[in-house]
């Protein structure tokens, strides 16, 4: 096989990933955090395997060896250092003159690439033993960084305004639409052999959908860099300690979703620090550790990702919420005394309910969780709340990867077809009358066990009932607010994957909906949002 | 009939010699990915008869990711693709129902002659 024509290839890559390891150099300098250590080891090692399968041996030992001394780092047998960072910018200039090498062709020894080498090789196995620097001591001359010419790399990578992406994305979801229209005409008439071309132009737009959202794809360490020292001066000022820990930052989220979530997850860590936490006094004296932790946790899940902002400072108490309501005739007393420990926590999302004792210059009063809400909301996503006295509380929020191109569940409901995002539907029955009952003038249906309380969609978008009694009835399993509720609609249309556009106003006021989507035959259909179905039993 | 192939592999570069060897041996590689989220993206498209995997990906283990790949398409063989060629590493993989491990760096014959073994 001639390697040789995978050579540009191979360099272009490799100063991608040395871009990369440089850059978290720097921030490991600041921040010393495993999911930093593990970037860096990733780079080292397909750094090392592309070397090795390029057979460029030496680039292979250099990135094999700094490849060994990270994990040694990851495991905390090395200590962060001075000295390793040094060390770890030394590696990436030699590695960077190897490429070089390679790139030009110019036979260069690179003298200094043995010393290297046997430097790392010893870090490694007497890491303890290299001193830090005296501080009376000059520091020795950082080693001279090699600034190569690259033009014939400039034009491999473009930059692109994100504006230009938002149009692609818009083309590509017209694209879908137009895709479905024309699917639609088709199918009324048989026989005219389109079939083949409409399923390759569907799996070709699949994937261009695909390419569009992937550019459009950032990890979260974009957003979650800025984070930790937010936290710190926040504390810092409060006289709190309080340290922040993120996982998932490698996670990646369309920048749409990226964008809108920076804001409100500030507001929520602000509300950790300033609320949730107490002074390390209080933390002793109640047995905990006197330094606070507030976790922020991404996780992916199908098409959607969990972002979790857990703290371990006093939580809430859902009474004491509950009463706060009442008292502010947010809610009635009757409201009050059905209300699940789940539904109070999300009375802090109210307008104007402020769960501090006194108004403070860092959250304000009201804190702001009612736009919290409603951003993650506004995204496609949904919020939930849990809370322990005195075991701190915790933030879920359920986003959808990317905005724009959804998959959804098609319902119709008297004279309107609506969508539900498939990410907001957990399954769908069809019942008979037998199947439901009622109490209290509530409906009900038995699922898996458990008591099911249904709702009718009918009710809910002022739609006339259905006059003649139905064999089947139809119901889309939602989840509001964390709780399982069926609701009752008069058909279900089937799964398709639709473009939401905002709604323009007066469209956008109206209840209940995220967004519209235009169908193949051109009507409108509107995106519902579950969770204001709050009339719901 | 061709055997399709889905290579992951966070590197373009490996994927790109490894879609060389494959078409060049008579493998039709239906798709690409450089990540967990990708992989299973495509996997949903396409359900390949192979899939050659990497590891060390930047959002996954290659290995805690086998089994929602055989969630979604189970009648895939996973060779496995890595530098990592610990014997406990190469049986966990296999424990978790990846039928080959290819260890970088690979020869196109280890390539050929590994996915032939996955074949029949």
């Amino acid at each position: 096989m001639n390697m040789s024509q995978y050579r540009d290839l191979f360099v272009s890559e490799s100063r991608s990933h040395l871009e990369a390891f440089n850059g978290l150099i720097v921030r490991f300098e600041k921040n010393n955090t495993p999911n930093i250590v593990h970037e860096l080891f990733r780079h080292a090692h397909s750094l090392k395997g592309m070397a090795a399968t390029m057979q460029f041996d030496r680039i292979a030992e250099l990135a094999h060896k700094l490849e060994d001394l990270l994990s040694k780092v990851r495991d905390g047998e090395i200590s962060p250092t001075q000295s390793l960072i040094d060390i770890l910018l030394a590696g990436s200039d030699l590695l960077d003159s190897m490429i070089t090498v390679i790139e030009t062709g110019k036979d260069d020894p690179l003298p200094g690439a043995n010393d290297l080498i046997s430097q790392i090789t010893g870090f490694c196995s007497d890491s303890h033993a290299v001193p830090e620097p005296e501080k009376d001591v000059a520091p020795s001359e950082p080693p001279l960084r090699q600034y190569q010419s690259r033009q014939s790399d400039s034009f491999k990578t473009v930059r692109v305004k994100t504006e230009t992406l938002d149009r692609m994305v818009n083309i590509t979801g017209e694209l879908i639409t137009t895709h479905h229209h024309l699917s639609d005409q088709l199918r009324a008439l048989p026989g005219t052999g389109m079939n083949e071309p409409l399923a390759l132009l569907s799996s070709q737009l699949r994937e261009l959908r695909d390419e569009v959202f992937l550019a459009r794809m950032l990890p979260f360490s974009v957003v979650a860099e800025r984070l930790p020292r937010l936290v710190r001066d926040l504390s810092r000022n409060l006289e709190k300690e309080v340290t922040l820990s993120i996982n998932g930052g490698e996670i990646e989220l369309d920048r749409g979703i990226l964008e809108g979530i920076t804001e409100p997850l500030m507001h929520i860590l602000r509300n950790a620090v300033d609320h949730g936490m107490e002074p390390p006094h209080i933390r002793m004296a109640a047995g905990k550790a006197r330094s606070g932790l507030i976790t922020l946790t991404l996780a992916r899940d199908k098409d959607h990702v969990t972002i979790v902002v857990s703290d371990d400072g006093r939580g809430m108490d859902p009474a004491l919420l509950v009463a706060k309501a009442v008292d502010k005739g947010l809610i009635n007393a009757g409201q009050a005394a059905v209300m699940s420990p789940r539904e109070a926590f999300m009375l802090i999302c109210n307008p104007g309910f402020s769960t501090a004792e006194t108004v403070s210059d860092i959250s304000g009063r009201g804190v702001g969780m009612d736009a919290v809400k409603n951003a993650v909301r506004s995204l496609g996503g949904s919020l939930s709340i849990e809370s322990g006295i005195g075991r701190g509380s915790s933030f879920h929020m359920k986003l959808p990867l990317t905005v724009s191109i959804i998959q959804a569940l098609l319902v119709e409901c008297g004279a309107l077809t609506i969508a539900f995002s498939v990410n907001a539907v957990d399954r769908t029955l069809e019942l008979t009358h037998n199947d439901i009952f009622e109490e209290d003038g509530q409906q009900y249906c038995t699922l898996d066990g458990n008591t099911l309380p249904l709702g009718n969609l009918h009710h809910i978008l002022g739609q006339p009932l259905p006059a003649s009694v139905r064999n089947h009835i139809p119901v889309i399993v939602c989840r509001i607010f964390g709780r399982a509720v069926g609701l009752i609609a008069d058909s279900i249309m089937g799964q398709r994957e639709i473009f939401v556009k905002p709604l323009g106003k007066p469209l956008s006021h109206l209840k209940h909906t995220t967004g519209g989507a235009i169908m193949g035959n051109g009507s409108i259909v509107f995106i519902m949002d579950v969770n204001t179905f709050t009339a719901l039993p | 009939m061709t055997p399709t192939v889905m290579i992951v592999d966070d590197a373009l570069f490996m994927r790109k010699i490894m879609r060389g060897i494959l078409e060049e041996n008579g493998y039709q590689v239906v798709a690409e990915a450089a990540s967990g989220i990708e992989t299973m993206r495509r996997l949903h498209d396409h359900a390949p008869d192979i899939i050659i995997l990497d590891i060390i990906l930047p959002d996954a283990n290659g290995l805690d990711l086998l089994k929602s790949i055989f969630s979604v398409s189970p009648l895939s063989k996973v060779a496995i693709c890595s530098s990592i060629g610990q014997e406990p590493i190469i049986q966990k993989a296999l424990d978790l129902g990846a039928k080959a491990f290819i260890l970088k760096p690979f020869t196109p014959e280890k390539v050929v002659t590994t996915l032939a073994s996955l074949e029949g």
